[in-house]
């Protein structure tokens, strides 16, 4: 739904990271891979936390 | 165990580090290791009373994700079990972050501003008091101040000759730290982790250094690094303390 806070693998924090990911990689039409280096995301654990999450709460929230 | 250990810091940062310590048994150097994961305790809430709670997710659900941001934690100050008092009050169209909540001692703060808690939709609202407490990563995870940590051994590379003039050359690939012949230290992400773009045309020898390691430490913001690997070997020379005299005859 929102993006875990920490990598499910190694605990490093990730979603410090998320809202900028989103803007420039999802959003924008930046690289997703060099926005990852640039981010200091670098191992592969957390990559993928990022790379393969997708944000529910605009799916969710009309059937509250 | 009377001998001086040598340490040498490769990288140094606040969050992240790589250093070499020289003299170490693979024994001690596990118990360092393992005291920076489990020992060292870091401020990390634990108990949520909401006031008001209107968003899409569940309670028990930003309960979990408020636990596992990262608190500065000044070490010390507090004792393990003390707990401190935080707040958060965000009404949307607004997402609520980490940086948003407020703690009842100024020491105490979120380590990450940007951390986004939960998106809020126009009319939702999150409120809550929490409590976070000081524990140690044997606990609970979230209670982990190092992140990643680990070690390699040292690796001496040393030239014994040409590699055959036409032969192919494959790539040598290595990881972690490597001592060329001059005693300089090189990272191998610095020639591409391939010790053939380093030593081109040359045969090579790699062998592990006996009781050298290399650390590789990060922190998850709620101290310095070099307060994380201070305070693991503060508590194994405490526990070293006590083995001491509880087995006096």
């Amino acid at each position: 739904m929102m993006i875990p806070v920490r990598c499910f693998t190694c605990g490093n924090v990730v979603a410090e990271h998320w809202e900028e990911f989103k803007a420039r990689a999802r959003d924008g039409d930046e690289d997703p891979e060099a926005v990852l280096d640039d981010l200091g995301v670098n191992r592969y654990c957390c990559r993928r936390m990022m790379v393969s999450h997708k944000d529910l709460v605009d799916v969710v929230s009309p059937y509250q | 165990m009377a001998e001086e250990f040598d340490v040498e810091f490769i990288e140094r940062g606040d969050r992240s580090a790589r250093f070499l310590v020289r003299g170490l048994t693979p024994a001690f150097a596990n118990g360092i290791r393992r005291a920076m994961i489990a020992d060292v305790p870091t401020l990390s809430i634990d108990t949520v009373r909401f006031i008001e709670n209107t968003s899409v997710m569940f309670d028990e659900m930003i309960a979990l994700r408020l636990g596992l941001i990262p608190l500065t934690t000044p070490l010390d100050d507090f004792e393990v079990g003390e707990t401190v008092t935080l707040a958060l009050d965000v009404e949307g169209p607004a997402t609520a972050y980490s940086g948003d909540i407020q703690s009842s001692v100024p020491e105490v703060q979120p380590a990450d501003e940007n951390v986004p808690i939960i998106e809020l939709k126009q009319g939702q609202r999150l409120e809550f008091e929490a409590d976070a407490v000081l524990d140690s990563g044997k606990t609970h995870a979230k209670h982990q101040g190092g992140v990643a940590v680990g070690y390699r051994h040292l690796q001496r590379v040393e030239v014994v000759g040409d590699a055959g003039e036409f032969e192919e050359q494959e790539p040598n690939i290595l990881r972690g730290v490597i001592e060329t012949e001059d005693g300089e230290l090189v990272n191998a992400d610095e020639f591409g982790n391939d010790l053939t773009q380093r030593y081109p045309g040359k045969e090579v020898e790699v062998h592990d250094v006996p009781g050298a390691f290399v650390f590789h430490v990060e922190t998850d913001g709620s101290f310095s690094v070099d307060e994380l690997v201070l305070r693991a070997i503060e508590s194994l020379d405490l526990r070293a303390a006590e083995l001491e005299e509880k087995v006096r005859v």
